[in-house]
């Protein structure tokens, strides 16, 4: 009888929900992808579970600092390749409503839905209250950065709530950063409690050679989650992601399932190849074979506004996300690799926003490292609600003035912006811009002439 | 302040870094990278000495600047383990000596009585600021946003006033779990925008000697080109014993990037 009222409680807060997602897409409004979700959960606070509850094969969690939409739209396209049917939150909404609203967005009127997989990218902190209400058959942790740290407090408080909201689930399989000490450690502990190793799977890379030449300043968790002692590291790929071990207490990596020298380079850059691992070890463990994973790997086209290639005015930019210190490591290095054999130095369009999805706190910037990018003499556009923070950042960089360096122009509209680093950019090469999250779907608009939602 | 030209220096003036590994959670080398840049271009021979777990502890008497970052509980922790003995006195002595120094966040936090996690053992500090932080528990809420202060500190707003001829405000961000409560210690500013040591007295970080403790990020001192001014200044007079006035910078990034927040918050 309880499950008869639910279900009719379902279907109307469905009704509803998909009215408002209607009249907002009539109306052109931009909230398409969370008020439907919140209307839901108001008539039926449920809806979450139950929606999730009908997903055939179950649902895929994925969460963590960096690489969750690069590392879910593989996932996605392994699945459908497979002939699966799957709903995934693409626009990046991952809080509660978002999750919710994109399951509805492919349920019927009667809030039937009929999908055998649900790949959603969650919020870090929002994570701990969906576990037990989805109860997915997958959760896939990328990685913990302290990026948005304003929001949630600290990467040690994050996975101790992790691990209690997961404990209790008795089917749920973990994979899980074995480069990450953190997640390792975390799967360590859930490989203690459960007492069932195939229920903890790890990725990670195995090839030294790729290794940093020292560990960046951008460094979080390089102390022993067990015991507090620094670790040792035997090298770092990207941050505090490496090989190392606790000379104390005897933590030490677990080993990943997989050989990433074996996997084919997902785009470019060492972040996209934990993508693919990561996506690969989850994929392994849906029970899909290893050529078509691979034929996934060689196909994939960038994720929006990640490493994403436009053509405008006839001349070629790039887009690449950067929204945290060690994403913007990346990114740097990226550019600069990018350049080095070009005839001109790279020109770059740096554009900082310091909203919501943001993190209102821009003083990361201090923690990136944007002197190689300087020492290029690169040709540099800020933009964006902190334009002038972003370019005192580089006005501190190396360069030999304290008004930044001579190629530095500041333009806080970031249509000017794009319009200044565009005529500025030689012919034949790339202009780069790197934006924050919200910056991103600016710059985006501006440079396709439409809006996203 | 006597307009005197600067002094040249036998020996580079020596920025004292505290457990940058450990304790530099919000861009709080950027501090660091102020100071050293803003010697740096006006021809003022500068190093940064990294005074870190193994360290010897007579390099921390050998600083003419200091800079301390925040830090998570447990790196916090592990400082303070460090912290100890000759390590603690020389730190100790250097501050009630005058040395000029900021800290941030975590580093006032060890420099109080003790500061209390939301989970866990309460930690001492070393009891050179008289003031205790308590953590009100891992669910309460941070503190968290864009700040605005007034600097109260007596001599320290005076000396800041002349330089600049106006108010001295200081602009930052704040992100702090712990709620800090001051005893006899003079606060340093007074919270325009922002909530401050606790969100309840509208004070703002603590002045001691020439130690200036903050929960203001941002970092401070690129937004506040002054207030670094105004620590070299007083490092090259410890230094050499005579007041000196340091060139004017062109720092036109730094007012406009002031200038966008204050409007923003409705200051001035």
């Amino acid at each position: 009888m309880a499950g008869a009222i639910d279900n009719l409680r379902l279907a109307a807060a469905v009704m509803a929900a998909r009215a408002i997602a209607l009249a907002v897409r009539l109306l052109r409004r931009g909230a398409g992808s969370v008020l439907p979700g919140s209307i839901a959960r108001k008539i039926q606070p449920n809806a979450l579970a139950l929606l999730a509850a009908q997903v055939k094969q179950g649902a895929i969690l994925v969460a963590g600092t960096n690489g969750k939409t690069t590392t879910a739209l593989l996932l996605r396209s392994i699945l459908e390749n497979q002939g699966y049917r799957v709903t995934h939150n693409a626009t990046g909404a991952n809080l509660e409503n978002g999750l919710t609203a994109a399951l509805l967005a492919d349920a019927n009127w009667l809030g039937r839905l009929d999908r055998d997989f649900a790949i959603l990218e969650v919020d870090e902190n929002v994570l701990p209250k969906v576990l037990p209400q989805i109860r997915p058959r997958i959760l896939l942790a990328m990685n913990l950065f302290r990026d948005q740290l304003d929001r949630y407090g600290e990467v040690d408080t994050i996975a101790r709530r992790w691990e209690r909201a997961i404990a209790p689930l008795s089917h749920t399989i973990a994979v899980l950063s074995a480069d990450d000490p953190t997640l390792c450690h975390f799967g360590q502990q859930l490989e203690a409690q459960w007492e069932d190793l195939a229920r903890v799977r790890y990725f990670g890379l195995s090839e030294p050679e790729r290794f940093l030449p020292e560990i960046p300043h951008a460094v979080d968790s390089i102390y022993c989650p067990n015991c507090g002692h620094s670790l040792t590291y035997e090298g770092v790929y990207l941050s505090h992601l490496g090989d190392y071990h606790c000379p104390s207490c005897g933590f030490a990596r677990s080993r990943p399932l997989l050989n990433s020298r074996d996997w084919p380079q997902l785009l470019v850059g060492i972040y996209n190849q934990y993508n693919a691992m990561a996506a690969a070890t989850t994929a392994q463990a849906l029970g899909i074979g290893e050529a078509p994973i691979q034929a996934a790997i060689r196909n994939f086209q960038a994720a929006f506004g990640r490493a994403e290639s436009l053509t405008v005015q006839g001349k070629s930019v790039q887009i690449l996300l950067s929204k945290n210190p060690v994403g913007t490591n990346e990114t740097l290095r990226t550019v600069v690799e990018l350049t080095r054999d070009r005839p001109f130095p790279p020109t770059v369009l740096l554009v900082l926003n310091d909203r919501t999805p943001d993190g209102t706190d821009v003083s990361w910037i201090w923690d990136a490292d944007t002197e190689g990018l300087v020492a290029t003499g690169a040709t540099l556009v800020v933009s964006g609600d902190r334009a002038y923070d972003m370019a005192l950042r580089l006005a501190y960089s190396d360069s030999d003035r304290p008004a930044g360096p001579a190629t530095l122009s500041v333009e806080t509209n970031p249509k000017a912006a794009i319009q200044n680093a565009l005529d500025r950019l030689p012919d034949g090469e790339t202009l780069y811009v790197l934006p924050t999250y919200s910056a991103m779907l600016e710059v985006r608009e501006i440079l396709t002439g439409r809006g996203i939602l | 302040m006597s307009l005197s030209a600067l002094p040249t220096l036998s020996e580079p003036l020596v920025i004292g870094w505290l457990y940058p590994k450990l304790m530099s959670t919000y861009g709080d080398r950027g501090n660091v990278t102020c100071l050293q840049r803003r010697c740096e271009w006006r021809g003022i021979p500068v190093r940064v000495q990294p005074l870190d777990r193994d360290t010897d502890p007579s390099q921390f008497t050998q600083v003419d600047l200091i800079v301390g970052g925040g830090a998570q509980d447990r790196q916090q922790e592990i400082v303070m383990r460090d912290l100890q003995g000759a390590k603690a006195a020389a730190l100790k002595g250097a501050i009630e000596a005058g040395v000029p120094g900021v800290f941030t966040c975590g580093a006032p936090q060890l420099l109080g009585h003790y500061y209390e996690p939301g989970l866990g053992q309460r930690i001492q500090g070393l009891g050179v600021l008289d003031l205790v932080t308590v953590h009100p528990g891992p669910d309460a809420p941070r503190c968290i946003g864009n700040l605005v202060l007034e600097v109260t500190a007596e001599r320290l707003a005076r000396e800041l006033r002349l330089m600049l001829g106006d108010v001295p405000y200081l602009i930052g961000f704040e992100n702090h779990g712990g709620r800090t409560k001051l005893g006899s210690v003079e606060p340093l500013a007074r919270v325009v925008r922002g909530l401050g040591n606790n969100g309840e007295d509208q004070t703002e970080g603590a002045f001691h000697g020439n130690a200036i403790a903050t929960y203001s990020h941002g970092p401070l001192l690129p937004k506040n080109p002054f207030l670094a001014d105004w620590m070299i200044q007083t490092a090259i007079a410890r230094r050499t014993g005579e007041s000196c006035t340091l060139n004017r910078l062109d720092d036109s990034l730094a007012d406009r990037a002031r200038s966008v927040m204050l409007q923003r918050l409705s200051v001035g």
